[in-house]
């Protein structure tokens, strides 16, 4: 009786030692797994699809950076897992990409095409999710207060372009004409060139092209001439402005040198340039000027060589490495890096509202610079365009070089 | 009748009405009723994650619209390949309420189904319309004709600053009963709104077959200058054909409009109109239940080609964008090869397995 009593407590004592041993193994097992975290992020964009040539090197330069940050072990031990779907320029897709997203409990989002972004402005605010997207339309601030534009509004670049042209203008009023994709992307800077016009800026917009698919300009480019336009200002994609600028190379319109008298100079903003233009329209694109808030890898310099290295890091092609989209997508990665970091050196859990307050911080002292841009990234309650600064860069002999110091525009704080 | 009511076999129609029967048998009627019952409760017996819930309430939209398209298309024979402005304009009506009075009206946010059935209104308004050319014209022309509504629609939206050059319009919150439905419950709330709407439409339409001027639907189709002989008014029929699909396809714009929380442009394209029109004919022209199968291949296809796409945008080179031709390569095969080999569509296979089953227990 005695033996089994005293085998019954032992057999106690040894199953609570081994239950309070397993629970010791099991908090540290928590700890360490607590360690390491991992931080879920989410792009949906046009990998496939329209205006894929864009976005499949934007993605890789978004998927480079991110394992770049994992491999480098850039945060210790967290890592940052960030999921890219191909919505085919689809805003169904992508709106279903984004609750995909959220039901995984995402911290950060960034989003490609302009139509999708203003589909899901309401999301965003709903679900208070800190958001990048590749588009620079004006309109996506309107209303909205989680959403950040990596670099200056499209309004802003043609902007600043026609106050470039009034500057380097020589003799009179300015005669322009603008090129502009067929759709509210290409309209909506518009209205905002027109009202800078109001306020003083010294050119005549005389004439508004909507293109079509047309494969000849001819007609086009001599009504233009006999008008007296003398620059054209483009704001669509690069295939549009190829035709245009064969066109006008073979009918001799084309200015010799910027600003040149009875011939034509065309100028664009960020979608209307880069290699892709280069390619496809040849030695006809000798003489275009380009504002880009991007370092180009044809001007070498400490980004860009750090820009090439990743690519060759990650097995990327020429064309991929070379793309100023790739720059585009690397640099909206390094800014969501930058903001987990920072909430993390701040002791604060990495979520999106944490996230949410170390963008709208991104200011003064804290302004962040990427390898990527020509200039800081600056964001704050009421500053939601990243890099305020714009370079203006010339095609010569094929190749995009850098003209002057970086600009920025005067007009868009007056209107 | 025979005294068993519950097999097809041995059972003998005696009257008219008895053949004009939604349910032949007690059998048809209750593995109906199941089904039916299991739609509304399977989402909450097995609930699921909000980005599936959309793909269904998609799917269900489009089967409103695509019953719609198969009445103009698939019964009266007239080619549409403008059915998606006709959804666009449903969409757009709702969208005008929200640009005048705002996208939080009381109007908008408590009143949507009225809102719903005027989106439909105006959809049939412009069907009827837009089926006046039908008089005169015939096959490719009036595909023509309905293309170029498409093309004016398009043209329109994005030019009129009053609908945002095409750029999205929001549409508020709904509320139903104890108050706003929301961002959880959004997606649910719409599958069992346009679920509701699937069976009032499903059955109404069924019965529309039925009738006088379902016959003549058919009877148009089928030889007009016959049906003119047989006292039948083809014109007429034809632009009530139209009005009818426009309806349909409003309404399914209307809850397109709530289910987005917002109209753009881009969900109203020529491409979509095709995507409707590959539904109805992947699905089976002529049937109703074809208006279902359709939407739900179609649908499934086109996420099965799109994760192979981005597979193959991963491993093919980004200059050939291979990957970029997969999906329209796919779409237009898959209705080529239906088109050679089953132009009865799928709904041809689902009457081969009912068929099948209807004599049983006997083998024939």
């Amino acid at each position: 009786m005695k033996k089994s009593r005293i085998l019954m407590v032992l057999a106690v004592v040894v199953l609570s030692l081994v239950f309070v041993v397993s629970c010791g193994k099991k908090e540290e097992e928590k700890a360490v797994v607590e360690e390491a975290k991992v931080y879920k992020l989410g792009l949906s964009l046009a990998i496939t699809g329209p205006t894929s040539d864009a976005g499949n090197p934007y993605s890789k330069g978004v998927e480079d950076y991110f394992k770049f940050v994992n491999d480098t072990k850039m945060l210790g031990n967290d890592t940052i897992d960030c999921m890219i779907r191909d919505d085919q320029y689809k805003n169904d897709v992508t709106k279903r990409n984004f609750e995909d997203f959220v039901g995984q409990d995402i911290v950060f989002y960034l989003n490609y095409s302009t139509g999708s972004t203003l589909g899901l402005k309401k999301d965003f605010e709903e679900v208070k999710m800190p958001v990048i997207p590749a588009s620079y339309h004006a309109g996506n601030l309107d209303d909205s207060n989680y959403i950040f534009l990596p670099v200056a509004s499209y309004s802003e670049q043609l902007v600043a372009l026609s106050e470039y042209v009034v500057k380097n203008h020589k003799m009179g009023k300015a005669k322009v004409a603008m090129f502009i994709h067929p759709s509210a992307f290409g309209r909506g800077p518009v209205s905002d060139v027109e009202k800078a016009v109001a306020a003083g800026l010294n050119m005549e917009v005389v004439e508004v092209v909507e293109h079509g698919k047309d494969l000849d300009n001819s007609a086009m480019l001599q009504r233009l001439m006999s008008k007296g336009v003398q620059y054209v200002l483009c704001h669509t994609v690069q295939s549009p402005v190829a035709t245009m600028l064969k066109d006008s190379s073979r009918l001799g319109l084309t200015a010799g040198s910027y600003g040149e008298e009875g011939k034509l100079t065309f100028l664009g903003v960020h979608y209307t340039g880069g290699n892709d233009l280069i390619a496809l329209a040849g030695d006809a694109c000798d003489g275009y000027t380009w504002t880009c808030s991007f370092n180009l890898t044809s001007e070498a310099g400490e980004g860009t060589t750090q820009q090439l290295a990743l690519a060759k890091q990650y097995g990327r092609d020429d064309k991929a490495a070379n793309s100023h989209n790739y720059a585009a997508g690397i640099m909206v990665a390094q800014v969501a890096t930058e903001v987990i970091k920072r909430a993390k050196a701040a002791g604060l859990e990495v979520n999106k509202e944490n996230l949410y307050k170390m963008m709208n911080e991104m200011n003064g002292d804290k302004a962040y610079q990427p390898y990527t841009t020509i200039g800081p990234v600056t964001y704050s309650e009421t500053d939601r365009a990243g890099v305020d600064m714009l370079q203006i860069y010339n095609v010569q002999g094929g190749t995009f070089k850098k003209v002057g110091e970086p600009m920025q525009s005067e007009y868009m704080k007056k209107i | 009748m025979a005294v068993n009511q519950w097999l097809a076999t041995g059972n003998y129609f005696t009257t008219y009405q008895q053949e004009q029967r939604t349910f032949s048998t007690h059998l048809d009627r209750s593995i109906f009723s199941i089904f039916l019952l299991s739609l509304f409760v399977w989402p909450i017996l097995f609930p699921l994650s909000n980005t599936y819930m959309f793909v269904i309430d998609n799917v269900l939209i489009a089967v409103v619209a695509v019953i719609g398209l198969n009445l103009v298309t698939g019964f009266a024979g007239l080619i549409s390949i403008g059915h998606a402005a006709f959804v666009g304009i449903g969409a757009y009506t709702i969208a005008s309420f929200s640009q005048v009075l705002g996208d939080s009206h009381i109007l908008i946010t408590h009143f949507w189904p009225l809102l719903i059935l005027l989106g439909g209104f105006a959809g049939a308004f412009f069907g009827a319309i837009v089926g006046l050319p039908a008089l005169r014209l015939k096959h490719l022309y009036l595909a023509i004709a309905t293309l170029s509504f498409q093309m004016i629609f398009e043209w329109f939206i994005q030019s009129m600053t009053f609908f945002n050059q095409g750029q999205t319009i929001y549409i508020g919150r709904a509320f139903f009963l104890t108050g706003e439905v929301g961002r959880k419950n959004h997606y649910l709330f719409w599958y069992y709104i346009v679920l509701i709407v699937i069976v009032l439409v499903g059955f109404g339409v069924r019965n529309l077959l039925k009738t006088r001027y379902g016959r003549c639907l058919v009877a148009v189709r089928d030889n007009d200058r016959a049906a003119d002989a047989m006292g039948m008014h083809p014109g007429l029929t034809k632009v009530y054909a139209f009005a009818l699909a426009g309806f349909l396809a409003g309404v399914a714009g209307g809850l397109h409009a709530y289910l987005y929380r917002g109209v753009g442009f881009e969900s109203f394209t020529l491409h979509h109109s095709i995507s409707y029109l590959a539904m109805a004919i992947v699905g089976g022209l002529g049937t109703l239940n074809g208006s279902f199968w359709g939407p739900a291949a179609i649908q499934f296809l086109d996420l099965q080609v799109e994760n192979l796409a981005e597979l193959a945008g991963q491993f093919l080179p980004s200059s050939m964008n291979i990957a970029t031709a997969l999906r329209p390569f796919t779409f237009g095969l898959v209705i080529v090869l239906f088109l050679m080999f089953e132009p009865r569509g799928i709904a041809n296979w689902w009457r081969i397995v009912k068929s099948y089953t209807k004599l049983w227990p006997f083998r024939y």
